[in-house]
């Protein structure tokens, strides 16, 4: 139990494992937001990152009692949509991405600053898929679940110094190409 | 090479602090921190947990099924011999064989064969087998040491063809079979034992 009164992740697997399902829904709420939001920026799509963070999910359950390690159960959580993401990416027909879905469309009834910030994202979002896949990953996972390198590594078994390397190339081409479209 | 200042870097790593950069430094870092807040602050996407829920109600897919599509889904595959020396006197033994007995169970199915497990393991408590066969649960497999010399040995029926397994030494140590011979990185980046267990014979 955490300072909120939460029950770890560490009790909530020994509760899924000793049979409770339904448990299963409190890890789903726990980390869902940002598996969605990690696949949604690796694939592009959200509806491609639904499916991903689904099946991971799906195989996280199923796996459970092999996750050695339930303390460190996000980032393992993560390992696993990972590879979903990876399955998908491999499966398309070319590496070409359509954004259409992830652009949020801007209401005429939003205000100024609304559709300045969806125009920002639009950026944003379009220069970090010129980013290979590999940096893409990195930039996410530190700048936008920020992550330590060391959970990063966990997440996605590089090393360490290949991260720090992807992070920092992801970061010039990114502020290169929001500095290109300032 | 780098195309950008290095100290950008370091602030952004927590290396140094954000004040130590000059102005325009500072900006660039902003703009970074500015373009990241607005990826983690995009529209929230519906939830799966209903899916995901429902899906879990549904039995696993059957094992054949499972092992089919293991079988025809390409993937890379790392076969690695370990050093005999190293774990020769001290590990297990997988020895996997079709048994032609001549008095076979009569429960043994065509489609199933015996698979034996001998692992070392002096001074374990427990040792058991968790594998793609009882999805990796411990408790269903157990081995016994009967002479307690540290010898561990089971004997089990499983469907015929290739399982993924592991031991779990006390309840908690995950280790693969050291003379396995034959290894596959799982979904999760760890190195799980293979086998492949063949049909009894008529």
């Amino acid at each position: 139990m955490d300072v909120s009164g939460a029950p770890s992740d560490v009790e909530v697997v020994a509760r899924v494992l000793g049979g409770d399902r339904e448990a299963f829904g409190l890890l789903i709420r726990r980390y869902e937001p940002g598996l969605l939001r990690y696949a949604a920026r690796m694939l592009g799509s959200r509806d491609a990152a639904a499916d991903a963070v689904a099946e991971g999910l799906v195989r996280a359950y199923r796996h459970l009692a092999s996750c050695r390690d339930p303390a460190r159960l996000r980032t393992w959580l993560y390992r696993i949509v990972a590879n979903r993401c990876k399955s998908h990416l491999a499966r398309r027909p070319t590496a070409d991405v359509s954004l259409d879905e992830a652009l949020p469309i801007a209401d005429p009834r939003d205000n100024e600053a609304a559709v300045e910030r969806a125009e920002q994202l639009a950026l944003v979002e379009r220069a970090l898929m010129t980013l290979s896949p590999e940096k893409r990953e990195a930039f996410v996972l530190k700048h936008v679940e920020g992550m330590s390198y060391e959970e990063i590594a966990a997440a996605t078994g590089e090393r360490i110094p290949t991260l720090k390397m992807r992070v920092h190339r992801a970061r010039e081409a990114l502020l290169q190409a929001l500095e290109e479209y300032r | 090479m780098s195309t950008i200042d290095p100290r950008i870097h370091q602030a952004l790593d927590g290396e140094i602090p954000r004040e130590a950069l000059p102005p325009e430094l500072r900006r660039q870092a902003e703009l970074l921190d500015a373009a990241a807040a607005l990826l983690a602050a995009a529209s929230k996407a519906e939830s799966v947990e209903e899916r995901v829920m429902a899906a879990l109600q549904r039995p696993a897919p059957p094992r054949r099924s499972r092992l089919v599509r293991w079988l025809v889904t390409p993937r890379a595959v790392v076969l690695r011999m370990r050093p005999v020396w190293t774990l020769a006197l001290a590990a297990g033994l997988l020895l996997l064989m079709l048994v032609p007995t001549r008095e076979p169970r009569t429960n043994l199915g065509e489609e199933e064969g015996i698979a034996q497990f001998v692992a070392r393991f002096p001074g374990a408590r427990s040792v058991a087998v968790v594998g793609s066969f009882n999805d990796w649960r411990a408790g269903s497999i157990t081995l016994e040491d009967r002479d307690h010399d540290g010898v561990w040995r089971g004997v089990v029926v499983l469907p015929a063809g290739a399982h993924e397994y592991m031991f779990v030494v006390d309840g908690e140590r995950w280790v693969a079979d050291p003379l396995a011979g034959r290894y596959v990185e799982d979904d999760f980046g760890r190195e799980n034992s293979l086998l492949i267990v063949r049909p009894v014979l008529q």
